[in-house]
């Protein structure tokens, strides 16, 4: 607002006099000042440890940097060094990402909604359902991971007994390749109550009006369900989408299940963040430069799916406008 | 008359026993769900109760023979856990402090005041929510060795001085923004400054959205694996997210399982009684920060 009304200011007066325009800019600072000054932290934060260390991670990604001495800067090596030497664990780590959040996130994200419908009724001591349904998100990631581990040990693991009582055959989980993403995916589909949460807040939002109108139309429950409920909760599906799939993108907390720094049995559970982490601070020496290579191209991805389900989120159902 | 009476009577009592039987199948449904999303806790605490020998047993059990809580003992007298502990809250402590005062008064200026390159700032700093973490993660590292900061708990805890996190000023400002601005021009005519008006006025009114924030933040540095990962190299440093993965790999017989399942007790407590009491603030706050502003 006041950018603007400044910068019609100079516009209008293409030759101001100095002392005019010196006048203009104390008014916007006498203006400004105090607001300034509570967002000063930020300001500093975001330069700082934001802004600051992205410059230098770009810069990095364009070089050879041991972070000790050795710094050279070398074009476009560390990003050829993707599609040639490390082609197989880039593009391995890569589709282990991929899949896991093409799967994990929609998996969830249904789980949880239909969650959220169950115990969105009207029916005594629902409530304590609800918080027994949350429980398992308050378990600290690292706890979770060690105790799936215990649970999934092929030998003394309950897992497998639980699968033989159900008549199935005994697997390996996380120590075979074929099984330990699956078993990944299904250790996070414990955590559906974190977005159940979400879910109940959209569902209580839905105006009961709109219930009233559909019953006296006729509309039976799988039509309200799919004309009025799912409709109106399409800012939340949105808001779950993005961050979910921004989250699972990222997933580091493979680290601590999978042997071998993060890999798992054939590079199965080794997950693209990891591989960052592993490439800048793990092995004979440290690679920052190809390790912040790595990590831009997460950040591109990362950029370039927000931006297209944001531009194709005209399906999302904001409120009426007031 | 009676007849109709009756009547009416009989299909009241035919309605209720139907709401009884449709809630009671509700129920069942619920319990069965219930017990397999609590699964997972449920093997956590009665492998902790289990000697180390009967966790390494054939067959596998579930319920220990004879449950003991020398496990919880151990932890709570040998090894390091209890260190692991008083690191862990040196750090959330600092952070459940810095973080809801220093994310309020950049919130105050978002949501209260007006200055120049106002929306510049806030989409920068929203911006900044979508970043990967890892970006950032390999320069800051670099930083914060210069600084000599490795092996100590800086890292984790001052940049938080320097705004608090985007997303917890985002919630933060919706929150003010939902107070009127009456009481802070009543307080302007009554010659208050911008400071006591975030003092005094906005910040005793934003007690409901600063426990959630506090809360997260307990609970985010509580079970942080990532930064004493990358930062606390000695074994007097570790915290207890760190402190238990390291026991995991230095001690990966199954005999050592059923120690660590009890720590990994301790260290889900905290977050679950806090969850426990102040249920309906967090409820409330994962709301105000999804509903779009």
């Amino acid at each position: 607002m006041t950018n603007e009304t400044t910068a019609a200011a100079k516009k209008d007066s293409p030759q101001p006099e100095g002392g005019k325009k010196f006048s203009r800019l104390k008014e916007v600072c006498k203006k400004s000042y105090v607001g300034w000054l509570f967002t000063l932290p930020m300001t500093l934060g975001l330069l700082i440890f934001t802004f600051y260390p992205m410059i230098q991670s770009l810069v990095y990604a364009f070089a050879e940097y041991d972070g000790v001495e050795h710094f050279e800067l070398i074009g476009l090596g560390n990003f050829i060094r993707m599609f040639t030497v490390d082609r197989r664990e880039v593009f391995k780590t890569l589709g282990n990402t991929f899949l896991y959040s093409i799967i994990s996130v929609p998996l969830t994200l249904v789980l949880s909604y239909m969650l959220a419908l169950l115990v969105n009724k009207k029916i005594a001591g629902v409530g304590v359902f609800r918080v027994l349904y949350y429980l398992p998100v308050v378990i600290p990631s690292v706890v979770s991971g060690l105790l799936w581990k215990g649970i999934y040990d092929p030998t003394y693991g309950l897992g497998n007994s639980i699968l033989n009582a159900f008549g199935l055959p005994s697997s390996q989980f996380f120590e075979a390749e074929e099984s330990a993403l699956a078993s990944y995916i299904f250790m996070n589909v414990f955590g559906v109550g974190g977005s159940m949460i979400l879910w109940l807040s959209a569902l209580k939002n839905v105006p009961p009006e709109l219930y009233e109108a559909a019953t006296i139309d006729g509309a039976n429950g799988a039509v309200k369900l799919f004309c009025v409920t799912i409709p109106l909760s399409t800012s939340m599906i949105f808001y779950n989408l993005i961050t979910g799939i921004i989250g699972s993108l990222q997933t580091f907390n493979t680290y601590v299940i999978a042997a071998n720094e993060g890999r798992g049995p054939g590079d199965s559970l080794y997950f693209f963040a990891v591989k960052i982490y592993n490439t800048a601070f793990s092995g004979m020496r440290f690679e920052y430069g190809y390790a912040s290579a790595l990590a831009w191209v997460l950040f591109i991805i990362v950029g370039v799916l927000t931006i297209f389900i944001f531009r194709t989120s005209k399906w999302v159902y904001y409120g009426e406008e007031s | 008359m009676e007849n109709v009476s009756a009547v009416l009577a009989q299909s009241k009592r035919k309605k209720l026993r139907n709401k009884i039987i449709t809630h009671s199948l509700w129920y069942v449904l619920y319990a069965a769900l219930a017990v397999v999303l609590l699964f997972p806790v449920a093997f956590m605490v009665t492998k902790s109760l289990m000697t180390g020998t009967e966790a390494a047993s054939l067959p596998v059990k579930f319920w220990p023979d004879n449950p003991t809580l020398e496990n919880y003992r151990r932890i709570f007298t040998e090894g390091n856990y209890m260190r692991y502990t008083a690191n862990t809250l040196i750090i959330v402590v600092f952070n459940m402090i810095a973080i809801p005062l220093s994310a309020s008064v950049v919130a105050y200026g978002f949501a209260k005041t007006k200055f120049a390159g106002k929306n510049v700032l806030f989409v920068a700093m929203l911006s900044t929510i979508m970043l990967p973490s890892m970006v950032v993660q390999i320069p800051q590292f670099a930083m914060f060795s210069s600084f000599g900061w490795i092996n100590t708990y800086f890292p984790m805890t001052i940049p938080n001085l320097f705004g608090g996190g985007a997303m917890n000023v985002f919630l933060l400002r919706q929150f003010m923004r939902g107070i009127p601005n009456e009481l802070d021009n009543a307080a302007k005519i009554d010659g208050a400054n911008a400071f006591q008006r975030y003092l005094i006025i906005t910040l005793p009114l934003c007690v409901p959205i600063l426990i959630y924030v506090m809360i997260t933040v307990f609970n985010t540095y509580w079970s942080d694996f990532f930064g004493p990962l990358m930062y606390l190299k000695t074994e007097a440093k570790y915290t207890l997210a760190i402190g238990i993965f390291r026991d995991s790999i230095q001690n990966s017989s199954v005999q050592n399982v059923p120690v660590r399942m009890a720590a990994g007790v301790f260290m889900t407590l905290f977050p679950a009684v806090l969850f426990f009491i102040f249920q309906k603030q967090l409820i409330e706050g994962v709301t105000v920060g999804s509903i779009k502003g």
